[in-house]
């Protein structure tokens, strides 16, 4: 109860310095604003690319594993794998035949290659060639027209389906259906668009939108088979099975290679998990580094806090000394000051979360999706604060330990 | 409550020379007694009032407050002992710029963590027996300097403390002034009160009904006031 009615009073005189400096207040105040501006930002920004990445890579599908020559993401090791031997057609279709509880199995492989239509060039874009079981392993689906059939695959088809950006660029206005685009040297007819993704080139990653689709079949005779990246890509029965899944995998691929037991795999199972963490190593030490630099600048609003009680603390000298001959005791000063500064820090936490919310109002329009979400504004109130008691425990620990009677001789 | 001192000394060291402020001094004060201390300035009647009024502890020598030990406290247990029994009125009266009298009336409620409602009915009856009640909400910066006192003396008795301990109390204020302020001392003390008086003016100890007079850290002399106005 007694403590209860102090911090009350410790609130009020805290309320009652600021309101008497105002100006002092408000400038102190504006250290912690930048600095919590600075903070918040940085890990909104964080929470946006993490979405937006989420998002571009949300087609691969997490239950769908890629076998591949090499691991997406590895370091050193690279002649190792480089003298693996390709993935081939023969192979993809050995394992759709034993590997039964695969949902699918599509094999595609890609190429870059410039495209034209009429006048309009698109350059280095990406050229996949698959089957007409991508739609079953990828929750991409056209827009109008249809996707490569079986028929396409089986008779290298000049046929192709375009990802939105390319209709946009090539096209604009026009009906793309059945018009003409030139893929390197070689005319395909446009069959289907394909919904937009809208991940529109994510820091270098994949760009859903600027692919086109044609039969692996037909890549493979119009550019060529030879040492050409090629993925075959199972679809897990489930996401629960995906382990068993990927042992099944590995085992069926092993019989296919005639691998020895003592010998190594030659090929390499890749999941949107290992982009995913490959993804979240390279952006944790991105955030971290932004949260230190950021970090700063709160470092530097807080220096200015307690430069600020300190001279509060001494302006107030005899304010103390009345307050301890009438029964304050050390831990009473000790709390007033705290609250003293981490309430102007709080303000300032407050203050500078509502510009925040500004500020990522910005980057939503500009740069990308971003949003303050509660945790944030939760770590938010939870540093400024925190800022506030570091940076007030040294002046509030000298105004604690003054000695009354010399306090109260202070002019 | 009662005040025994026993051979209480206190030193200052100053770097390498010590001052010795007071030396076995030895005071006995009873409960309701109105006592003036006296004295040039150097005589020690300043270490005098703080070790009585419990803001600083004795280099040697005992000081019972009551059952109290006050000299073997610690700066907490001090300030608790300050915030029961001790009642300050101060020369410079020591109020609280920023809050209005009500506030700082109340204040030493809010240190012994009295429940608000209680501190209001007790601070408004204090403010009362000094005659400030239409004053409640003004600051200490809109009253004159007997006022600013009266408020000083609201705030030491609020807590129904065992001594008031007066320092110079008229010593900023005009005469007129000082004998108002006076007059509501003697009342104090007819209600019962103990009073101690620091003051280096006789007709201000002359209110008092026994005057020590200190000098050179040493009691010179220890006397009854037969014209005291309670006596």
């Amino acid at each position: 109860m007694r403590s209860l009615h102090q911090w009350f009073e410790s609130f009020k005189i805290a309320a009652g310095a600021i309101k008497a400096n105002k100006a002092r207040g408000i400038l102190t105040t504006l250290g912690i604003i930048i600095g919590i501006v600075a903070v918040v930002t940085t890990m909104t920004a964080a929470n946006g690319l993490q979405n937006r990445f989420t998002e571009s890579i949300s087609t691969i599908g997490s239950d769908v594993l890629y076998v591949s020559r090499t691991p997406w993401v590895f370091t050193g090791r690279f002649f190792q794998f480089r003298n693996r031997k390709n993935l081939t057609m023969k192979e993809s279709e050995k394992l759709e035949r034993y590997l039964k509880q695969a949902k699918a199995v599509n094999p595609n492989t890609f190429t870059n290659r410039n495209v034209k239509y009429r006048s309009q060039v698109l350059e280095n874009v990406n050229i996949i060639g698959t089957t007409e079981k991508h739609t079953m392993v990828s929750v991409a689906a056209p827009q109008y027209g249809r996707f490569i059939v079986h028929n396409d695959v089986q008779y290298k088809k000049f046929n192709c389906v375009i990802g939105w950006e390319i209709k946009d660029h090539l096209f604009k206005d026009i009906d793309p259906l059945n018009k003409k685009i030139k893929i390197g040297r070689n005319f395909y007819r446009v069959v289907g668009v394909m919904e937009k993704q809208g991940s529109a080139g994510f820091f270098g990653g994949p760009n859903f939108d600027r692919q086109i689709f044609i039969p692996i079949t037909t890549l493979m005779k119009a550019y060529g088979s030879f040492n050409r990246p090629f993925n075959i890509v199972v679809k897990a029965p489930s996401q629960e099975a995906m382990t068993d899944f990927e042992y099944a995998v590995i085992g069926e691929m092993r019989k296919i290679r005639r691998l020895k037991p003592t010998e190594e795999n030659d090929f390499s199972i890749n999941k949107m998990d290992t982009l995913m963490n490959a993804y979240n190593n390279v952006m944790g030490v991105v955030v971290l580094i932004g949260l230190l630099i950021t970090g700063i600048s709160l470092f530097v609003g807080g220096i200015g806090v307690m430069n600020i009680m300190f001279v509060s603390v001494t302006e107030r000298t005899r304010e103390i000394g009345i307050r301890k001959a009438i029964g304050a005791k050390k831990s009473t000063i000790l709390t007033q000051f705290l609250f003293e500064s981490s309430s102007i820090c709080l303000l300032g936490g407050l203050v500078g979360l509502i510009l925040s919310f500004g500020v990522t109002q910005i980057i939503n329009l500009l740069v990308m999706p971003a949003s303050i979400s509660i945790p944030i504004v939760f770590t938010a109130i939870v540093i400024s604060i925190l800022v506030g008691v570091i940076s007030g425990i040294i002046p509030a620990y000298r105004a604690a330990r003054l000695n009354p009677i010399e306090a109260l001789r202070y002019e | 409550m009662s005040i025994r001192i026993e051979n209480m000394s206190k030193v200052y060291k100053l770097g390498a020379t010590s001052v010795e402020a007071l030396k076995e001094v030895s005071v006995t004060v009873q409960d309701n007694e109105y006592l003036a201390i006296m004295g040039p300035s150097g005589s020690g009647k300043s270490t005098m009032m703080n070790i009585i009024g419990c803001l600083d502890t004795p280099t040697s020598g005992a000081y019972f407050l009551g059952d109290h030990d006050v000299s073997k406290m610690n700066d907490d247990q001090l300030a608790e002992i300050r915030n029961q029994k001790i009642g300050f009125v101060f020369q410079t009266f020591n109020l609280l710029p920023r809050a209005d009298v009500f506030h700082n009336v109340e204040l030493p409620m809010v240190y012994s963590g009295m429940s608000s409602a209680r501190r209001k009915k007790m601070a408004e009856v204090a403010i009362e027996k000094v005659g400030l009640t239409d004053r409640m909400k003004h600051r200490p910066s809109e009253l004159s300097g007997g006022q600013r006192q009266r408020v000083a003396i609201a705030r030491a008795l609020v807590n129904n403390p065992s001594i008031i301990l007066a320092d110079e109390p008229t010593g900023n204020l005009d005469s007129s002034t000082g004998a108002e302020i006076m007059v509501i001392f003697d009342q104090l003390n007819r209600s019962g009160n103990t009073i101690i008086l620091v003051t280096h003016e006789s007709d201000i100890a002359m209110h008092a009904r026994r005057v020590i007079k200190l000098k050179d850290g040493m009691i010179e002399s220890d006397t009854p006031n037969k014209e005291g106005i309670a006596a």
